[in-house]
């Protein structure tokens, strides 16, 4: 067991020779047993970081390591749900989790797969062509915790999910993780769902990492400042700073205090993730090699 | 990650693989099995009416005579034109399953897996993409063996020492084709060519197409160029001959030399039809090694 969940250094994924690379140059890491926030605007490379952690893509660039080896090495102790959800439609959700069965005879969790489907009063017997988005959503749940992985990776996992769903589904993934350390990686636009149930967050753009961290400690790091435009910001990094008529609003990342006139307040998940997308040339913050080093 | 003291499930045992295979393809493996049981029957059938369809098919005489029966009587049994019929339809399927497992192969067998996502789902399961694509391979490979060995056999028989005005001379490429191992090559090549093209095209539908065109290519090819795969016999003598019955003629040639005329004749005499199967089943048998090695190595590179 080691306690980091996945390594990446300078990894880069080009999809063709002429296009912009989809990942450019990301470093980061995460530690074992978090539950990190993969976040970015359309495009910015989160579902091609899920791919390559989950051994389904080549770096082209740089490497990725997970828990401790390459992700192919990986394969048994990970579980990976896609953006679309793929799954057999002409099988029933019974076929489907008997599949997982056969595939990983060393870990397969029957309990665990069927009180998932249980929850959403899904009929076992069900083809799953004729399941609703959200209701396929909770079989591939149930099919990637079945297998007991101590490394979930999920793609847009609630897109497709009501909110009601949505809420009991990230419940059960939250209680499930908490239960066995397992890490959970989860990508999402919706930076709203994350808030309550994530304590890392990566923050992806144009394909390059633009914060990375514990939660708390990103936000931490920032405060949203508050005074009259003309104010000096100073010393501080200035992530985006919006003046509407005579008040100044920016989000900066304070060296030292504030000066006098101004008001600094700890920011929310969304207004630092919302700051950084509308500023794409704010310089990136990594607070995870630090956490490396110790 | 096991723990002390739990007995491991042996990785090496590909039963879950197989059953995950047989139960996402079990249409398939259905159409499959019943396309087999209504050929055997057929065959099974097809061979109960031999003595009818010889009897309507004998010399007769008008009147008749105490060798011969009357043309009238012979005229009347209609076995013949059905067992004709009846064996040369079937012997037709049997020649062309190359065709639709190529379909299959590379429409539903990879090219659907790839194009919906669910051969990524199987990848990131406890078992390495070279293990499933093993599985997708050895598996319809094992039962198209069985299935199309099995049948050819059956159709052997079926047709015995039949007449072969009747049932057609073995080298009808139809009947060369469904009475000997070249019926079993052509079905693996098949497969190999159509898993090939799912992984090339990643999408079902054009997959279906290229995996199709290829193997219709490569079947008129063999067909046209099958009397070149083993050396002919050539027999050459002074005046006209005629060649043995059932005899593949290649090339026939009436020269005067010096004023006598000189027939030359080319042809695969009947005993040719094992070395002729050999090397067919051998070239067909070489293509689909190329394909599936093509397809690992495809696969390999891809993936990490």
């Amino acid at each position: 067991m080691t306690d980091t969940a996945i390594e990446a250094a300078a990894l880069g994924r080009r999809f063709g020779r002429r296009r912009r690379p989809a990942l450019d140059g990301c470093s980061f890491r995460l530690p074992a047993g978090r539950v990190c926030a993969v976040v970015g605007p359309n495009g910015a490379g989160k579902s091609t970081l899920l791919a390559l952690a989950a051994g389904l893509l080549r770096p082209t660039d740089g490497s990725i390591t997970v828990l401790g080896q390459a992700p192919a090495a990986s394969r048994e102790r990970l579980a990976y749900v896609a953006q679309n959800k793929p799954l057999h439609p002409q099988l029933t959700v019974t076929g489907t989790l008997r599949l997982g069965r056969d595939l990983n005879p060393r870990r397969w969790d029957a309990g665990a797969a069927e009180r998932i489907v249980a929850e959403g009063d899904l009929d076992p017997g069900a083809r799953i062509r004729s399941l609703s988005g959200g209701q396929r959503t909770r079989v591939a749940l149930a099919l990637a915790l079945g297998k007991r992985p101590e490394l979930l990776l999920l793609d847009e996992p609630m897109a497709d999910l009501d909110p009601l769903a949505r809420h009991q589904l990230m419940a059960t993934l939250m209680a499930d993780a908490a239960d066995r350390g397992t890490t959970v990686v989860m990508s999402s636009h919706v930076v709203a769902e994350l808030e309550g149930s994530c304590d890392h967050l990566l923050l992806l753009g144009g394909g390059r990492v633009r914060l990375a961290g514990p939660l708390d400690d990103l936000l931490a790091a920032h405060t949203l400042v508050t005074g009259r435009a003309g104010d000096p910001l100073g010393p501080h990094t200035v992530v985006e700073s919006r003046t509407t008529g005579r008040q100044l609003t920016a989000l900066v990342r304070p060296t030292g205090p504030l000066g006098d006139g101004v008001q600094g307040d700890r920011p929310s998940l969304e207004e630092v993730v919302l700051a950084h997308l509308r500023s794409p040339d704010a310089p990136p913050l990594l607070l995870d090699a630090r956490e490396a080093a110790v | 990650m096991t723990a002390p003291g739990t007995a491991p499930a042996p990785a090496g045992r590909p039963g879950g693989l197989v059953r995950t295979v047989a139960r996402t393809h079990r249409t398939a493996l259905a159409l499959a099995l019943l396309v087999l049981a209504a050929a055997t029957a057929a065959l099974v059938w097809l061979h109960s009416l031999t003595d009818e369809a010889r009897a309507g098919h004998s010399a007769c005489a008008t009147p008749p005579t105490d060798r011969l029966p009357s043309c009238a009587a012979v005229d009347a049994i209609t076995a013949d034109d059905t067992y004709t019929s009846g064996l040369s339809v079937t012997v037709t399927l049997l020649s062309w399953v190359m065709f639709p497992v190529a379909a299959w192969a590379g429409g539903a067998l990879t090219g659907r897996e790839l194009e919906s996502g669910t051969a990524r789902l199987a990848w990131t399961q406890s078992v390495t993409p070279a293990r499933w694509l093993a599985a997708k391979l050895a598996v319809p490979a094992a039962l198209l063996t069985a299935g199309t060995g099995g049948l050819v056999l059956v159709n052997v028989w079926a047709r015995g020492d039949a007449d072969p005005d009747l049932a057609g001379d073995w080298y009808y490429p139809d009947v060369f084709v469904s009475t000997g191992p070249v019926a079993v090559a052509y079905a693996l090549a098949g497969l190999a060519l159509g898993a090939l093209a799912g992984l090339v095209w990643r999408r079902a539908l054009p997959a279906a197409g290229v995996a199709l065109a290829a193997s219709l290519l490569l079947h008129t090819f063999l067909e046209r160029h099958r009397e070149d795969l083993w050396p002919p016999v050539t027999r050459t003598e002074a005046g006209s001959f005629e060649l043995p019955r059932s005899a593949l003629q290649v090339a026939w040639a009436d020269s005067p030399v010096n004023g006598v005329p000189l027939t030359r004749a080319t042809f695969h005499p009947e005993s040719h039809f094992w070395p002729l199967q050999y090397v067919e089943s051998g070239l067909l048998l070489a293509v689909a090694a190329v394909a599936t090695a093509g397809a690992f190595v495809l696969l390999a590179r891809r993936l990490p």
